[in-house]
């Protein structure tokens, strides 16, 4: 991956106050359908 | 001196998504058969370095663009897609079936070596992903795996 020249390069120090890592999708419960009256 | 923030870097990058194990995993686009943990942050490596990737002047990191249009003209080289009667590939070009690309946005952290066009990280995950030459099944279970918005490009 040609992301550039080495001669440009600068470092950055990323401390986030969380991981940006995304918890397990929730699960949906199921919907019924309306028994008939 | 580094400069020092809070808030993840947002890259561009390509993926490849292949089968492993009957799951559909991402896998480094240049790096063969190295796949990225779900649920866990991918940890930069080095052969020479071990655990102190990206370091300077080697090209050791997590790599990815600064902009996604980088990381579409990286796909048309890929794929030998470079014009399109006589003018430049605006549209996303297909792959081949069967062997879904993944382009999408990547959260980066840690340490990283900036340059103009992109980054090395320390660590990664993905953001956002844009599945090419997939359908809707494939998006679905690498949806739920790496718990990511996942659509078709």
């Amino acid at each position: 991956m040609d992301i550039g020249v080495p001669e440009t390069e600068h470092e950055i120090e990323i401390v986030p106050l969380e991981e940006p890592i995304p918890g397990p999708a929730p699960v949906e419960d199921p919907v019924e359908d309306p028994a008939p009256a | 001196m580094s400069e020092l923030s809070i808030e993840p870097v947002l890259g561009w990058r390509l993926w490849h998504v292949r089968l492993h194990d009957d799951e559909y995993r991402l896998e480094s686009f240049t790096m063969h058969h190295v796949s990225w943990p779900a649920g866990s942050r991918f940890e930069a490596g080095c052969a020479v370095h071990g655990g102190g990737a990206p370091v300077h002047q080697h090209e050791c990191g997590i790599y990815a663009f600064t902009l996604r249009a980088y990381a579409e003209e990286l796909l048309r080289r890929y794929i030998g897609v470079r014009h399109h009667y006589g003018r430049e590939y605006r549209e996303l070009p297909p792959v081949r079936q069967g062997r879904p690309i993944a382009l999408g946005s990547v959260s980066l952290w840690g340490r990283i070596l900036a340059r103009e066009r992109g980054y090395r990280a320390q660590y990664a995950y993905p953001y956002e992903l844009f599945l090419i030459g997939g359908d809707e099944q494939i998006a679905r279970e690498v949806r739920d795996r790496y718990a990511v918005d996942v659509s078709l490009a």
